[in-house]
């Protein structure tokens, strides 16, 4: 009897543990099928880099990238609202699920955010947060792993010089232009 | 009884840890800008590889490493001006740091307040508060442990605003 009490709490403790929080992967999930949002996902394929001779040093970079998501509301007259109560709900989802602020900015309406989730300079998670009152607000997540600073930098670098996929762009493109 | 002054103390005890957290209320102010860096990012920085003979990227970079955080704060509202003076009082009372000047320019009101580390040049933080009349009101809070001479470097490269100011207070220091 004791036992199955002990067991009984053992298996609630666990359940307790690993579904009350909400995460940020849960929110993108939940938010895809939203009218006011759009989801994209993004696969390193995005750089073409076939074509191009890496260094051993970029190839390392990539590897360590593994998937990009991004989600956006587009703000209009009609879901200030929702935008308001978004808006909220990622602050607090950035501030709960153990992320560690780098840097933020604020300016009236508008505000901006880079957050990282990891341990010292490997990075597992980076997520870029960016908000403004008559556009609306996007968050970028980029997982991957042991991203160190350096090989963000390489990343940055190969976005500049590389191909880039636009197709895998194109529903930004088609929202930013419906504006 | 006892139990409520224990409830009171640990009550206190976050303040006590947090001392310079009195700014965080302005963070999300409508009327105010906020820039904030964590050490985390300075920590990364510190981590990038820059060329090495660029010797100014160089002694940013060692400034980097020795930077906690980084609160910038300003605003043209009055009310918030009047609420940053409050805390900024508040603040100093509370945790009482040596004041290094004092310049008045043009109808705005410069102080820089500094804690002192080992040596007279090492510091462990800097705080500026610019009283604008007419004109914008700013507070700069630095922490870590880093040097009154380096901080010219920030100024330059981040463009923060009393620049001119702390490199008087540099060249004081010095």
């Amino acid at each position: 009897m004791k036992r199955t009490i002990a067991l009984l709490a053992l298996t609630s403790l666990l359940f307790t543990s690993c579904s009350s929080e909400p995460t940020l992967q849960k929110y993108f999930v939940d938010k895809a099928e939203d009218k006011n949002f759009l989801a994209l996902d993004i696969a390193p394929s995005f750089i073409k880099t076939d074509k191009m001779q890496l260094t051993p040093e970029e190839q390392t970079a990539l590897k360590s990238l593994k998937n990009v998501n991004i989600i956006a509301f587009k703000a209009n007259d009609k879901n200030m609202g929702a935008y308001e109560k978004e808006l909220g709900e990622v602050k607090k989802i950035l501030k709960d699920d153990s992320y560690e602020e780098l840097i933020k900015f604020n300016r009236g309406a508008m505000g901006a955010s880079i957050n990282t989730k990891g341990e010292g300079q490997n990075i597992e998670e980076l997520v870029l947060f960016a908000n403004d009152k008559t556009n609306g607000f996007g968050v970028v997540r980029v997982t991957g792993e042991n991203m160190t600073p350096n090989n963000v930098m390489t990343i940055v670098g190969l976005l500049q010089k590389a191909n880039l996929d636009m197709d895998q762009l194109k529903p930004l493109q088609a929202m930013i232009e419906r504006k | 009884m006892k139990k409520l002054f224990v409830a009171f103390v640990f009550m206190l005890i976050p303040t006590m840890f947090y001392a310079q957290s009195v700014f965080t209320k302005f963070e999300d102010k409508a009327d105010v800008t906020s820039v904030i860096v964590n050490k985390k990012m300075f920590q990364l920085m510190g981590q990038m590889k820059m060329d090495p003979k660029d010797k100014d990227a160089q002694q940013y970079l060692n400034l980097v490493k020795k930077l906690d955080n980084l609160k910038v704060f300003t605003t043209t509202n009055t009310k918030n001006a009047n609420e940053m003076k409050a805390t900024v009082d508040g603040y100093l009372k509370a945790n009482p740091l040596e004041e290094l000047m004092r310049i008045n320019k043009d109808g705005s009101n410069v102080k820089i307040y500094t804690k002192q580390g080992a040596t007279p040049t090492q510091l462990k933080e800097l705080l500026m508060f610019i009283e604008g009349n007419k004109t914008e009101t700013v507070i700069v809070s630095l922490t870590g442990s880093f040097d009154m001479n380096d901080i010219s470097v920030l100024t330059d490269k981040m463009n923060l605003p009393g620049g001119p100011e702390l490199k008087k207070a540099a060249a004081k220091k010095q």
